[in-house]
Protein backbone atom coordinates (compact mmCIF):
# COMPACT_ATOMS: atom_id res chain seq x y z
CA UNK A 1 0.00 0.00 0.00
CA UNK A 2 0.65 3.48 -0.70
CA UNK A 3 2.10 5.98 2.31
CA UNK A 4 -0.68 9.17 2.12
CA UNK A 5 0.50 10.54 5.82
CA UNK A 6 2.61 9.74 8.19
CA UNK A 7 1.50 12.30 11.16
CA UNK A 8 2.65 12.40 14.49
CA UNK A 9 -0.44 12.67 16.75
CA UNK A 10 1.74 13.15 20.48
CA UNK A 11 4.78 12.74 21.68
CA UNK A 12 5.36 8.83 20.26
CA UNK A 13 2.37 8.12 18.31
CA UNK A 14 2.30 8.37 15.07
CA UNK A 15 -0.84 8.11 12.88
CA UNK A 16 -0.03 6.63 9.14
CA UNK A 17 -2.42 6.70 6.31
CA UNK A 18 -2.37 4.34 3.96
CA UNK A 19 -3.86 4.14 0.11
CA UNK A 20 -3.93 1.35 -2.63
CA UNK A 21 -4.92 -2.09 -3.46
CA UNK A 22 -6.31 -3.62 0.62
CA UNK A 23 -9.56 -5.50 1.24
CA UNK A 24 -11.42 -2.59 3.12
CA UNK A 25 -14.81 -3.86 2.58
CA UNK A 26 -13.63 -6.99 4.33
CA UNK A 27 -11.82 -5.48 7.29
CA UNK A 28 -13.93 -5.06 10.73
CA UNK A 29 -13.25 -3.27 13.91
CA UNK A 30 -10.56 -4.95 15.94
CA UNK A 31 -9.11 -6.40 13.18
CA UNK A 32 -5.10 -5.90 12.68
CA UNK A 33 -2.79 -5.91 9.69
CA UNK A 34 1.11 -7.54 9.79
CA UNK A 35 3.22 -4.85 8.34
CA UNK A 36 6.66 -5.78 7.01
CA UNK A 37 8.91 -3.65 8.21
CA UNK A 38 11.93 -2.78 5.17
CA UNK A 39 12.12 -5.48 2.90
CA UNK A 40 12.23 -7.75 5.78
CA UNK A 41 15.66 -8.76 5.76
CA UNK A 42 16.53 -6.79 8.35
CA UNK A 43 13.16 -7.74 10.26
CA UNK A 44 12.02 -11.36 9.42
CA UNK A 45 8.91 -10.85 11.78
CA UNK A 46 6.59 -8.40 10.37
CA UNK A 47 4.90 -6.01 13.05
CA UNK A 48 1.01 -6.34 14.24
CA UNK A 49 -1.05 -2.97 14.14
CA UNK A 50 -4.84 -2.36 14.81
CA UNK A 51 -6.47 -0.99 12.26
CA UNK A 52 -7.94 2.22 13.66
CA UNK A 53 -10.07 3.53 10.75
CA UNK A 54 -10.81 1.82 7.48
CA UNK A 55 -12.83 3.66 4.61
CA UNK A 56 -14.02 1.73 1.70
CA UNK A 57 -15.39 4.91 0.07
CA UNK A 58 -11.90 6.79 0.52
CA UNK A 59 -10.43 3.94 -0.16
CA UNK A 60 -8.00 4.72 2.96
CA UNK A 61 -6.40 2.69 6.14
CA UNK A 62 -5.46 4.33 9.09
CA UNK A 63 -3.18 2.82 11.50
CA UNK A 64 -1.78 4.25 14.97
CA UNK A 65 1.33 3.59 16.66
CA UNK A 66 3.53 3.94 19.10
CA UNK A 67 7.22 4.16 18.41
CA UNK A 68 8.69 1.93 20.86
CA UNK A 69 11.58 -0.15 19.14
CA UNK A 70 13.62 -0.76 15.66
CA UNK A 71 10.16 -1.77 13.69
CA UNK A 72 8.11 1.05 14.59
CA UNK A 73 10.99 3.44 14.48
CA UNK A 74 11.19 3.04 10.44
CA UNK A 75 7.81 2.98 10.40
CA UNK A 76 7.94 6.90 11.93
CA UNK A 77 10.18 7.73 9.06
CA UNK A 78 8.20 7.08 6.32
CA UNK A 79 6.92 9.76 3.72
CA UNK A 80 4.11 10.27 1.70
CA UNK A 81 4.65 7.72 -1.54
CA UNK A 82 6.54 5.28 0.41
CA UNK A 83 5.24 1.52 -0.30
CA UNK A 84 4.53 -0.83 2.01
CA UNK A 85 4.15 -4.43 2.52
CA UNK A 86 0.47 -5.02 4.36
CA UNK A 87 -0.77 -8.25 5.48
CA UNK A 88 -4.83 -7.94 6.44
CA UNK A 89 -7.01 -7.97 7.61
CA UNK A 90 -6.72 -10.58 9.90
CA UNK A 91 -8.31 -12.01 13.15
CA UNK A 92 -11.28 -11.53 15.02
CA UNK A 93 -12.74 -8.05 15.39
CA UNK A 94 -15.45 -7.00 17.62
CA UNK A 95 -18.98 -8.65 17.40
CA UNK A 96 -21.99 -6.12 17.47
CA UNK A 97 -23.44 -5.99 20.83
CA UNK A 98 -26.27 -8.60 21.64
CA UNK A 99 -28.15 -6.35 23.59
CA UNK A 100 -29.47 -2.54 23.02
CA UNK A 101 -28.80 -0.01 24.98
CA UNK A 102 -25.80 2.10 26.02
CA UNK A 103 -22.35 0.61 25.16
CA UNK A 104 -18.96 1.27 27.18
CA UNK A 105 -15.72 1.25 25.36
CA UNK A 106 -12.55 1.75 27.15
CA UNK A 107 -9.33 1.84 25.59
CA UNK A 108 -5.83 2.46 27.53
CA UNK A 109 -2.61 4.28 25.16
CA UNK A 110 -2.11 2.86 22.50
CA UNK A 111 -5.42 0.32 22.72
CA UNK A 112 -7.16 3.33 22.04
CA UNK A 113 -6.98 2.90 18.13
CA UNK A 114 -8.79 -0.23 17.33
CA UNK A 115 -11.38 1.37 18.98
CA UNK A 116 -11.79 4.63 16.83
CA UNK A 117 -13.05 2.05 14.39
CA UNK A 118 -15.70 0.87 16.45
CA UNK A 119 -16.97 3.97 17.79
CA UNK A 120 -17.50 4.52 14.09
CA UNK A 121 -19.23 1.54 13.42
CA UNK A 122 -21.23 1.25 16.90
CA UNK A 123 -22.46 5.26 16.10
CA UNK A 124 -23.46 4.46 12.50
CA UNK A 125 -25.18 1.74 13.76
CA UNK A 126 -27.39 4.07 15.93
CA UNK A 127 -25.78 2.80 19.64
CA UNK A 128 -25.32 5.31 22.40
CA UNK A 129 -21.54 4.86 23.77
CA UNK A 130 -19.95 6.09 26.90
CA UNK A 131 -16.11 6.28 25.94
CA UNK A 132 -13.09 6.03 28.38
CA UNK A 133 -9.96 6.75 27.15
CA UNK A 134 -6.71 6.22 29.61
CA UNK A 135 -3.47 7.45 29.10
CA UNK A 136 -0.24 8.10 31.37
CA UNK A 137 0.15 11.48 30.87
CA UNK A 138 -1.08 14.56 28.70
CA UNK A 139 1.62 14.06 26.55
CA UNK A 140 0.23 10.81 25.68
CA UNK A 141 -3.39 11.75 25.15
CA UNK A 142 -4.18 11.78 21.19
CA UNK A 143 -8.01 11.78 19.39
CA UNK A 144 -9.68 12.33 22.09
CA UNK A 145 -11.69 14.65 20.01
CA UNK A 146 -12.22 12.47 17.34
CA UNK A 147 -13.90 9.98 19.79
CA UNK A 148 -16.47 12.97 21.10
CA UNK A 149 -18.72 12.91 17.39
CA UNK A 150 -19.93 9.58 18.65
CA UNK A 151 -20.84 9.41 22.29
CA UNK A 152 -19.57 11.10 25.39
CA UNK A 153 -15.72 11.00 26.12
CA UNK A 154 -14.45 10.67 29.49
CA UNK A 155 -10.48 11.70 29.56
CA UNK A 156 -8.50 9.95 32.56
CA UNK A 157 -4.16 10.22 32.64
CA UNK A 158 -2.54 8.33 35.51
CA UNK A 159 -0.75 11.48 36.79
CA UNK A 160 -3.67 13.67 36.63
CA UNK A 161 -2.33 16.29 34.08
CA UNK A 162 -5.90 16.16 31.67
CA UNK A 163 -9.10 15.12 32.65
CA UNK A 164 -9.27 12.66 35.95
CA UNK A 165 -6.71 11.49 37.59
CA UNK A 166 -6.31 7.73 38.13
CA UNK A 167 -6.71 4.90 35.98
CA UNK A 168 -9.82 3.84 33.75
CA UNK A 169 -11.70 2.13 36.52
CA UNK A 170 -12.13 5.18 39.05
CA UNK A 171 -13.77 6.82 36.37
CA UNK A 172 -16.40 3.91 35.96
CA UNK A 173 -19.39 3.82 38.15
CA UNK A 174 -20.42 0.47 38.15
CA UNK A 175 -24.23 1.10 38.60
CA UNK A 176 -24.40 2.18 35.67
CA UNK A 177 -26.59 0.21 33.12
CA UNK A 178 -24.47 -0.17 30.33
CA UNK A 179 -25.04 -3.55 28.52
CA UNK A 180 -21.87 -4.00 26.35
CA UNK A 181 -17.97 -2.97 27.56
CA UNK A 182 -15.35 -3.03 24.85
CA UNK A 183 -11.71 -2.56 25.91
CA UNK A 184 -8.24 -2.88 24.49
CA UNK A 185 -5.06 -1.60 26.12
CA UNK A 186 -2.53 -2.76 28.82
CA UNK A 187 -3.22 -6.50 30.39
CA UNK A 188 -3.47 -4.87 33.84
CA UNK A 189 -6.53 -2.94 32.53
CA UNK A 190 -8.37 -5.45 30.98
CA UNK A 191 -8.12 -7.68 34.40
CA UNK A 192 -9.10 -4.39 36.31
CA UNK A 193 -12.05 -3.67 34.41
CA UNK A 194 -13.19 -7.14 34.77
CA UNK A 195 -13.06 -7.18 37.74
CA UNK A 196 -14.76 -3.93 38.15
CA UNK A 197 -17.77 -5.39 36.94
CA UNK A 198 -17.95 -8.92 38.29
CA UNK A 199 -21.38 -9.93 39.32
CA UNK A 200 -22.57 -7.16 37.34
CA UNK A 201 -25.03 -7.58 34.13
CA UNK A 202 -22.93 -6.78 31.02
CA UNK A 203 -21.44 -8.12 28.46
CA UNK A 204 -17.19 -7.73 28.19
CA UNK A 205 -15.19 -8.11 24.93
CA UNK A 206 -11.81 -7.31 25.78
CA UNK A 207 -8.86 -6.80 22.26
CA UNK A 208 -5.28 -9.10 23.32
CA UNK A 209 -1.87 -8.65 22.46
CA UNK A 210 1.23 -10.98 21.64
CA UNK A 211 4.52 -11.98 20.05
CA UNK A 212 3.20 -12.62 16.63
CA UNK A 213 5.26 -14.51 14.29
CA UNK A 214 3.59 -15.59 11.65
CA UNK A 215 -0.08 -14.16 12.23
CA UNK A 216 -2.26 -15.99 10.43
CA UNK A 217 -2.38 -18.48 12.55
CA UNK A 218 0.07 -21.01 11.46
CA UNK A 219 3.07 -20.81 14.17
CA UNK A 220 1.06 -21.49 17.34
CA UNK A 221 3.62 -18.58 18.76
CA UNK A 222 0.77 -16.39 19.77
CA UNK A 223 -1.76 -18.29 22.24
CA UNK A 224 -3.89 -17.69 25.13
CA UNK A 225 -5.32 -19.89 27.43
CA UNK A 226 -9.35 -20.46 28.31
CA UNK A 227 -10.37 -20.21 32.07
CA UNK A 228 -9.53 -23.00 33.42
CA UNK A 229 -5.85 -23.70 31.30
CA UNK A 230 -7.13 -26.32 29.37
CA UNK A 231 -7.43 -25.41 25.99
CA UNK A 232 -5.51 -22.94 24.14
CA UNK A 233 -6.08 -19.89 21.70
CA UNK A 234 -4.50 -18.29 18.82
CA UNK A 235 -4.48 -14.26 19.31
CA UNK A 236 -4.31 -13.85 15.83
CA UNK A 237 -6.41 -16.34 14.67
CA UNK A 238 -9.57 -16.72 17.54
CA UNK A 239 -8.63 -13.44 18.68
CA UNK A 240 -7.47 -10.73 18.86
CA UNK A 241 -11.16 -9.96 20.41
CA UNK A 242 -12.65 -12.61 23.23
CA UNK A 243 -15.54 -12.40 25.24
CA UNK A 244 -14.61 -12.15 28.91
CA UNK A 245 -15.57 -15.77 29.25
CA UNK A 246 -13.57 -17.20 26.67
CA UNK A 247 -9.66 -16.28 28.32
CA UNK A 248 -8.12 -16.01 31.34
CA UNK A 249 -6.38 -12.57 31.37
CA UNK B 1 14.46 -24.18 -22.27
CA UNK B 2 11.71 -26.69 -20.11
CA UNK B 3 13.44 -27.80 -16.71
CA UNK B 4 12.31 -30.71 -14.18
CA UNK B 5 11.96 -29.98 -11.13
CA UNK B 6 10.37 -33.51 -9.97
CA UNK B 7 12.19 -35.40 -7.84
CA UNK B 8 12.14 -38.88 -6.61
CA UNK B 9 12.83 -38.92 -2.97
CA UNK B 10 13.51 -42.69 -2.28
CA UNK B 11 10.48 -43.80 -3.82
CA UNK B 12 8.20 -40.74 -3.09
CA UNK B 13 7.18 -38.49 -5.91
CA UNK B 14 6.91 -35.32 -5.50
CA UNK B 15 5.93 -32.39 -8.45
CA UNK B 16 9.32 -30.08 -6.99
CA UNK B 17 11.99 -29.85 -4.36
CA UNK B 18 10.52 -27.47 -1.92
CA UNK B 19 8.15 -27.85 1.27
CA UNK B 20 7.16 -25.76 4.17
CA UNK B 21 8.65 -26.63 7.40
CA UNK B 22 7.33 -28.25 10.01
CA UNK B 23 5.70 -25.91 12.82
CA UNK B 24 5.37 -23.03 10.05
CA UNK B 25 2.60 -24.20 8.11
CA UNK B 26 0.22 -25.60 10.91
CA UNK B 27 -1.92 -28.23 9.23
CA UNK B 28 -2.12 -26.14 5.67
CA UNK B 29 -5.22 -24.21 5.88
CA UNK B 30 -3.98 -21.17 7.04
CA UNK B 31 -1.59 -20.52 4.00
CA UNK B 32 -3.85 -23.02 2.13
CA UNK B 33 -6.31 -19.20 1.97
CA UNK B 34 -3.42 -17.63 0.34
CA UNK B 35 -2.72 -19.93 -2.59
CA UNK B 36 -3.32 -23.57 -3.58
CA UNK B 37 -1.58 -25.78 -2.12
CA UNK B 38 -0.80 -28.45 -4.69
CA UNK B 39 1.65 -26.03 -6.13
CA UNK B 40 4.18 -27.16 -3.42
CA UNK B 41 6.24 -30.49 -3.33
CA UNK B 42 4.79 -31.80 -0.16
CA UNK B 43 3.13 -30.31 2.95
CA UNK B 44 5.03 -31.31 6.46
CA UNK B 45 2.55 -30.61 9.07
CA UNK B 46 2.80 -29.91 12.88
CA UNK B 47 4.66 -31.78 15.23
CA UNK B 48 1.76 -34.47 16.36
CA UNK B 49 2.19 -35.53 20.07
CA UNK B 50 0.21 -38.69 21.62
CA UNK B 51 -1.74 -36.60 23.47
CA UNK B 52 -3.00 -32.59 22.90
CA UNK B 53 -0.21 -30.10 24.33
CA UNK B 54 -0.08 -26.47 24.99
CA UNK B 55 3.11 -25.53 24.56
CA UNK B 56 5.52 -23.40 26.79
CA UNK B 57 4.14 -19.66 28.43
CA UNK B 58 4.28 -16.97 26.34
CA UNK B 59 5.97 -14.99 24.99
CA UNK B 60 7.58 -17.90 23.26
CA UNK B 61 8.23 -16.13 19.93
CA UNK B 62 10.64 -13.16 19.21
CA UNK B 63 13.05 -11.38 16.53
CA UNK B 64 16.34 -11.56 16.45
CA UNK B 65 19.13 -10.62 14.16
CA UNK B 66 18.84 -12.39 11.22
CA UNK B 67 16.17 -14.80 12.44
CA UNK B 68 13.70 -15.43 15.24
CA UNK B 69 13.74 -17.68 18.53
CA UNK B 70 10.24 -19.72 19.43
CA UNK B 71 9.99 -21.82 22.22
CA UNK B 72 6.29 -23.36 21.03
CA UNK B 73 7.17 -26.38 22.83
CA UNK B 74 5.11 -28.71 20.77
CA UNK B 75 1.96 -27.50 21.03
CA UNK B 76 -0.39 -29.52 19.05
CA UNK B 77 -4.16 -30.53 19.44
CA UNK B 78 -2.99 -34.12 19.70
CA UNK B 79 -3.11 -37.52 17.22
CA UNK B 80 -6.84 -37.60 17.79
CA UNK B 81 -8.13 -34.79 16.47
CA UNK B 82 -5.10 -34.68 13.94
CA UNK B 83 -6.35 -37.90 12.49
CA UNK B 84 -10.29 -36.92 13.21
CA UNK B 85 -10.09 -33.19 11.51
CA UNK B 86 -6.62 -32.10 10.12
CA UNK B 87 -5.25 -34.18 8.01
CA UNK B 88 -8.88 -35.48 6.59
CA UNK B 89 -8.82 -32.09 5.17
CA UNK B 90 -4.94 -31.63 3.68
CA UNK B 91 -5.74 -34.91 2.31
CA UNK B 92 -8.42 -33.55 -0.09
CA UNK B 93 -5.73 -30.98 -1.14
CA UNK B 94 -3.93 -33.01 -3.97
CA UNK B 95 -0.36 -32.78 -1.76
CA UNK B 96 1.93 -35.44 -0.10
CA UNK B 97 1.93 -34.77 3.42
CA UNK B 98 5.04 -35.62 6.21
CA UNK B 99 3.59 -36.25 9.34
CA UNK B 100 6.24 -34.55 12.00
CA UNK B 101 6.11 -36.80 15.07
CA UNK B 102 7.38 -35.96 18.70
CA UNK B 103 6.74 -38.04 21.60
CA UNK B 104 8.44 -38.17 25.83
CA UNK B 105 8.63 -42.07 25.12
CA UNK B 106 9.75 -44.88 22.77
CA UNK B 107 6.20 -46.01 23.22
CA UNK B 108 4.46 -42.58 22.52
CA UNK B 109 7.10 -42.26 19.22
CA UNK B 110 5.36 -45.86 18.13
CA UNK B 111 1.96 -45.28 18.74
CA UNK B 112 1.76 -42.37 16.78
CA UNK B 113 3.41 -43.33 13.97
CA UNK B 114 1.43 -46.81 13.25
CA UNK B 115 -1.50 -44.79 13.67
CA UNK B 116 -0.34 -42.57 11.44
CA UNK B 117 0.76 -45.16 8.77
CA UNK B 118 -2.76 -47.19 9.31
CA UNK B 119 -5.10 -44.21 8.61
CA UNK B 120 -3.74 -44.02 5.25
CA UNK B 121 -3.76 -40.15 5.18
CA UNK B 122 0.07 -39.56 4.89
CA UNK B 123 2.75 -39.81 2.63
CA UNK B 124 5.72 -39.98 4.68
CA UNK B 125 6.59 -39.31 8.39
CA UNK B 126 9.19 -37.74 9.79
CA UNK B 127 10.54 -37.95 13.33
CA UNK B 128 11.24 -35.18 15.11
CA UNK B 129 14.15 -35.58 17.85
CA UNK B 130 15.69 -32.37 17.32
CA UNK B 131 13.08 -30.21 19.12
CA UNK B 132 15.09 -27.94 21.77
CA UNK B 133 12.27 -26.79 23.68
CA UNK B 134 10.56 -29.21 25.85
CA UNK B 135 12.06 -30.60 29.08
CA UNK B 136 11.12 -34.72 28.06
CA UNK B 137 11.64 -36.51 25.07
CA UNK B 138 12.18 -34.53 21.46
CA UNK B 139 16.17 -33.35 21.88
CA UNK B 140 17.14 -36.11 24.34
CA UNK B 141 16.13 -38.62 21.76
CA UNK B 142 18.07 -36.46 18.97
CA UNK B 143 21.83 -36.40 20.88
CA UNK B 144 22.70 -39.56 21.29
CA UNK B 145 23.79 -41.87 18.80
CA UNK B 146 22.70 -45.18 21.08
CA UNK B 147 19.66 -43.83 22.01
CA UNK B 148 18.45 -42.61 18.70
CA UNK B 149 19.38 -45.44 16.57
CA UNK B 150 17.18 -47.57 19.39
CA UNK B 151 14.13 -45.10 18.83
CA UNK B 152 14.69 -45.45 14.82
CA UNK B 153 15.07 -49.07 15.27
CA UNK B 154 11.80 -49.19 17.61
CA UNK B 155 9.68 -46.77 15.01
CA UNK B 156 10.46 -48.76 12.11
CA UNK B 157 8.86 -51.49 12.93
CA UNK B 158 5.91 -50.07 12.85
CA UNK B 159 5.95 -47.93 10.03
CA UNK B 160 5.11 -48.04 6.85
CA UNK B 161 5.57 -45.12 5.19
CA UNK B 162 8.84 -43.59 4.31
CA UNK B 163 10.40 -42.74 7.44
CA UNK B 164 12.36 -39.35 7.60
CA UNK B 165 14.40 -38.54 10.84
CA UNK B 166 14.87 -34.83 11.77
CA UNK B 167 18.37 -34.31 12.78
CA UNK B 168 19.26 -31.28 15.54
CA UNK B 169 21.82 -29.02 14.88
CA UNK B 170 22.93 -29.25 18.53
CA UNK B 171 25.39 -31.79 18.59
CA UNK B 172 29.27 -31.99 18.19
CA UNK B 173 29.25 -34.30 14.71
CA UNK B 174 25.79 -34.63 12.99
CA UNK B 175 27.07 -37.09 10.84
CA UNK B 176 27.26 -39.68 14.09
CA UNK B 177 23.46 -39.12 14.35
CA UNK B 178 22.55 -39.40 11.13
CA UNK B 179 24.59 -42.88 10.62
CA UNK B 180 22.64 -43.65 13.56
CA UNK B 181 19.49 -43.06 12.13
CA UNK B 182 20.50 -44.85 8.86
CA UNK B 183 21.32 -48.15 10.77
CA UNK B 184 18.17 -47.91 12.74
CA UNK B 185 16.30 -48.08 9.43
CA UNK B 186 15.46 -44.73 8.39
CA UNK B 187 14.59 -43.97 4.85
CA UNK B 188 15.86 -40.19 4.51
CA UNK B 189 16.87 -37.38 6.88
CA UNK B 190 15.70 -34.09 7.29
CA UNK B 191 18.19 -31.33 8.84
CA UNK B 192 18.32 -28.71 10.45
CA UNK B 193 16.73 -27.90 13.15
CA UNK B 194 17.13 -24.91 15.35
CA UNK B 195 19.96 -23.98 17.09
CA UNK B 196 19.15 -23.18 21.06
CA UNK B 197 19.57 -19.53 21.51
CA UNK B 198 18.89 -16.31 24.01
CA UNK B 199 17.95 -12.71 24.00
CA UNK B 200 17.68 -10.60 26.86
CA UNK B 201 15.72 -7.84 27.33
CA UNK B 202 17.33 -4.87 28.73
CA UNK B 203 14.86 -3.06 30.24
CA UNK B 204 13.20 -6.08 32.56
CA UNK B 205 16.88 -7.50 32.29
CA UNK B 206 15.88 -10.97 31.77
CA UNK B 207 14.90 -13.28 28.73
CA UNK B 208 12.59 -12.31 26.71
CA UNK B 209 10.73 -15.75 26.22
CA UNK B 210 9.51 -17.16 28.62
CA UNK B 211 11.15 -20.54 28.54
CA UNK B 212 14.24 -18.69 28.69
CA UNK B 213 15.89 -20.43 25.65
CA UNK B 214 14.27 -20.63 22.07
CA UNK B 215 15.70 -22.32 18.91
CA UNK B 216 17.26 -19.94 16.37
CA UNK B 217 15.74 -19.98 12.89
CA UNK B 218 16.04 -18.15 9.63
CA UNK B 219 18.52 -16.34 7.30
CA UNK B 220 21.16 -16.58 10.31
CA UNK B 221 21.64 -20.33 10.63
CA UNK B 222 21.89 -21.29 6.76
CA UNK B 223 25.46 -21.24 6.70
CA UNK B 224 25.40 -23.82 9.65
CA UNK B 225 22.81 -25.98 7.42
CA UNK B 226 24.54 -25.78 4.45
CA UNK B 227 27.48 -27.34 6.13
CA UNK B 228 25.98 -29.60 8.17
CA UNK B 229 23.89 -31.05 5.40
CA UNK B 230 27.42 -30.93 3.69
CA UNK B 231 28.54 -33.25 6.29
CA UNK B 232 25.66 -35.45 6.31
CA UNK B 233 25.57 -35.94 2.57
CA UNK B 234 29.30 -36.94 2.12
CA UNK B 235 29.04 -40.02 4.62
CA UNK B 236 25.44 -41.17 4.67
CA UNK B 237 23.86 -42.67 1.25
CA UNK B 238 20.32 -41.68 2.17
CA UNK B 239 17.94 -39.08 0.77
CA UNK B 240 18.48 -35.54 2.43
CA UNK B 241 15.79 -33.02 2.94
CA UNK B 242 17.44 -29.60 3.30
CA UNK B 243 16.64 -26.49 5.90
CA UNK B 244 17.84 -23.46 7.65
CA UNK B 245 17.12 -20.09 6.49
CA UNK B 246 15.61 -20.22 2.94
CA UNK B 247 14.23 -17.19 1.51
CA UNK B 248 14.64 -18.06 -1.87
CA UNK B 249 15.64 -20.22 -4.80
CA UNK B 250 19.25 -19.85 -4.84
CA UNK B 251 19.06 -20.54 -1.29
CA UNK B 252 17.46 -23.73 -2.25
CA UNK B 253 19.87 -24.07 -5.13
CA UNK B 254 22.99 -24.08 -2.38
CA UNK B 255 21.40 -26.88 -0.45
CA UNK B 256 21.10 -28.90 -3.05
CA UNK B 257 24.22 -28.15 -4.42
CA UNK B 258 25.40 -29.06 -0.77
CA UNK B 259 23.35 -32.95 -1.31
CA UNK B 260 19.70 -32.39 -0.68
CA UNK B 261 17.47 -33.50 -2.12
CA UNK B 262 14.44 -31.38 -1.26
CA UNK B 263 14.11 -28.30 0.80
CA UNK B 264 11.86 -26.98 3.48
CA UNK B 265 11.29 -23.56 4.24
CA UNK B 266 10.36 -22.52 7.56
CA UNK B 267 10.62 -18.68 9.22
CA UNK B 268 10.74 -17.28 5.75
CA UNK B 269 6.82 -18.20 5.58
CA UNK B 270 6.21 -15.46 7.89
CA UNK B 271 8.03 -12.89 6.98
CA UNK B 272 6.08 -13.71 2.95
CA UNK B 273 3.38 -15.63 3.37
CA UNK B 274 3.86 -16.39 -0.47
CA UNK B 275 7.38 -18.07 0.14
CA UNK B 276 7.01 -21.15 -0.79
CA UNK B 277 5.16 -20.61 -4.54
CA UNK B 278 8.28 -17.80 -4.53
CA UNK B 279 10.73 -20.07 -4.20
CA UNK B 280 9.69 -22.78 -6.12
CA UNK B 281 9.25 -20.48 -9.26
CA UNK B 282 12.70 -18.81 -8.37
CA UNK B 283 14.36 -22.01 -8.34
CA UNK B 284 12.82 -22.81 -11.97
CA UNK B 285 14.26 -19.63 -13.15
CA UNK B 286 17.52 -20.06 -11.49
CA UNK B 287 17.91 -23.66 -13.70
CA UNK B 288 16.62 -21.98 -16.65
CA UNK B 289 19.35 -19.26 -16.35
CA UNK B 290 22.03 -21.65 -15.74
CA UNK B 291 20.93 -24.11 -18.41
CA UNK B 292 20.07 -26.92 -16.18
CA UNK B 293 17.49 -29.33 -17.17
CA UNK B 294 17.12 -31.66 -14.16
CA UNK B 295 17.57 -30.57 -10.24
CA UNK B 296 19.61 -34.63 -10.13
CA UNK B 297 22.30 -32.70 -12.62
CA UNK B 298 23.54 -30.42 -9.49
CA UNK B 299 22.13 -32.33 -6.38
CA UNK B 300 25.40 -32.48 -4.17
CA UNK B 301 27.88 -31.08 -6.58
CA UNK B 302 29.75 -29.24 -4.36
CA UNK B 303 30.88 -33.00 -2.51
C1 LIG C 1 -2.99 -7.72 17.49
C2 LIG C 1 -2.06 -6.60 17.86
C3 LIG C 1 -2.43 -5.29 17.58
C4 LIG C 1 -1.58 -4.24 17.91
N1 LIG C 1 -1.98 -2.96 17.61
C5 LIG C 1 -1.17 -1.93 17.90
C6 LIG C 1 -1.56 -0.60 17.57
O1 LIG C 1 -2.63 -0.35 16.99
N2 LIG C 1 -0.70 0.40 17.88
C7 LIG C 1 0.50 0.17 18.49
O2 LIG C 1 1.23 1.12 18.74
N3 LIG C 1 0.89 -1.07 18.81
C8 LIG C 1 0.08 -2.13 18.54
N4 LIG C 1 0.50 -3.41 18.86
C9 LIG C 1 1.84 -3.59 19.41
C10 LIG C 1 2.86 -3.54 18.28
O3 LIG C 1 2.74 -4.70 17.49
C11 LIG C 1 4.30 -3.45 18.82
O4 LIG C 1 4.44 -2.26 19.54
C12 LIG C 1 5.31 -3.48 17.68
O5 LIG C 1 5.32 -4.74 17.07
C13 LIG C 1 6.70 -3.13 18.17
O6 LIG C 1 7.64 -3.28 17.12
P1 LIG C 1 9.08 -2.62 17.21
O7 LIG C 1 9.92 -3.20 16.17
O8 LIG C 1 8.95 -1.13 17.21
O9 LIG C 1 9.54 -3.00 18.67
P2 LIG C 1 10.61 -4.09 19.14
O10 LIG C 1 10.48 -4.18 20.61
O11 LIG C 1 11.95 -3.80 18.58
O12 LIG C 1 10.06 -5.42 18.50
C14 LIG C 1 10.72 -6.64 18.64
C15 LIG C 1 9.74 -7.77 18.40
O13 LIG C 1 8.79 -7.84 19.45
C16 LIG C 1 7.47 -7.68 18.98
N5 LIG C 1 6.73 -6.85 19.93
C17 LIG C 1 7.22 -5.84 20.71
N6 LIG C 1 6.24 -5.31 21.46
C18 LIG C 1 5.11 -5.98 21.18
C19 LIG C 1 3.76 -5.89 21.64
N7 LIG C 1 3.38 -4.98 22.55
N8 LIG C 1 2.86 -6.74 21.12
C20 LIG C 1 3.22 -7.66 20.20
N9 LIG C 1 4.48 -7.77 19.73
C21 LIG C 1 5.41 -6.96 20.21
C22 LIG C 1 7.62 -7.03 17.63
O14 LIG C 1 6.53 -7.30 16.78
C23 LIG C 1 8.90 -7.64 17.14
O15 LIG C 1 8.68 -8.91 16.61
C24 LIG C 1 -0.33 -4.49 18.55
C25 LIG C 1 0.04 -5.80 18.82
C26 LIG C 1 -0.80 -6.86 18.50
C27 LIG C 1 -0.40 -8.25 18.81
C1 LIG D 1 7.75 -21.34 15.12
C2 LIG D 1 8.47 -22.60 14.76
C3 LIG D 1 7.94 -23.84 15.11
C4 LIG D 1 8.61 -25.02 14.78
N1 LIG D 1 8.04 -26.23 15.10
C5 LIG D 1 8.65 -27.37 14.72
C6 LIG D 1 8.04 -28.64 14.95
O1 LIG D 1 6.92 -28.72 15.48
N2 LIG D 1 8.71 -29.77 14.56
C7 LIG D 1 9.93 -29.71 13.94
O2 LIG D 1 10.48 -30.74 13.60
N3 LIG D 1 10.52 -28.52 13.69
C8 LIG D 1 9.91 -27.36 14.07
N4 LIG D 1 10.51 -26.15 13.79
C9 LIG D 1 11.80 -26.13 13.08
C10 LIG D 1 11.61 -25.91 11.59
O3 LIG D 1 10.84 -26.94 11.01
C11 LIG D 1 12.97 -25.80 10.87
O4 LIG D 1 13.68 -26.98 11.08
C12 LIG D 1 13.80 -24.63 11.34
O5 LIG D 1 12.97 -23.52 11.64
C13 LIG D 1 14.88 -24.20 10.34
O6 LIG D 1 14.33 -23.73 9.13
P1 LIG D 1 14.07 -22.17 8.79
O7 LIG D 1 15.33 -21.44 9.10
O8 LIG D 1 13.67 -22.14 7.35
O9 LIG D 1 12.95 -21.73 9.69
C14 LIG D 1 9.85 -24.95 14.11
C15 LIG D 1 10.39 -23.71 13.76
C16 LIG D 1 9.72 -22.55 14.07
C17 LIG D 1 10.32 -21.23 13.67
S1 LIG E 1 1.31 -15.57 15.34
FE1 LIG E 1 1.46 -17.51 14.43
S2 LIG E 1 -0.30 -18.48 15.26
FE2 LIG E 1 -0.53 -16.44 15.93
Amino acid sequence: MLVEENKQLSRDIFALELTGEFPYEKATSGQFVNLLIGDGKGHPLRRPLSIASCNPETKTLTLVYRVVGDGTKWLSERCPGDVLDVLGPLGRGFPAPQNPGTVLVVGGGVGVPPLYQLAKELGAAGFKLHIVLGFKNQDDVFWTREFAEFGDVVVCTEDGSLGKKGFVTEALNVNENWTTLYSCGPKPMLKALKAHFQGRDIKGYVSLEERMACGVGACWGCTCLDPDGSAAKRICKEGPVFSWEEVSL
Amino acid sequence: MSVDLEVDLGGLQLRNPVMPASGCFGFGREYGEYYSLDELGAVVVKATTLYPRLGNPTPRVTEVTGGMLNAIGLANPGLDEVLAEELPWLAGQNVPIFVNVAGDTVEDYCEVVEQVSRSGLAQAVELNVSCPNVKLGGLAFGVDATVLRGLVEEVRKVCTLPLFVKLSPNVTRVQDLALAAACGGADGLSLINTLIGMQIDLTTRKPVLANKTGGLSGRAIKPVAVRMVYDVAREVDLPIIGMGGIYSGRDAAEFIMAGAWAVEVGTANFTDPYACPRIIAELRSFMQEEGIKNIEEIRGCAL
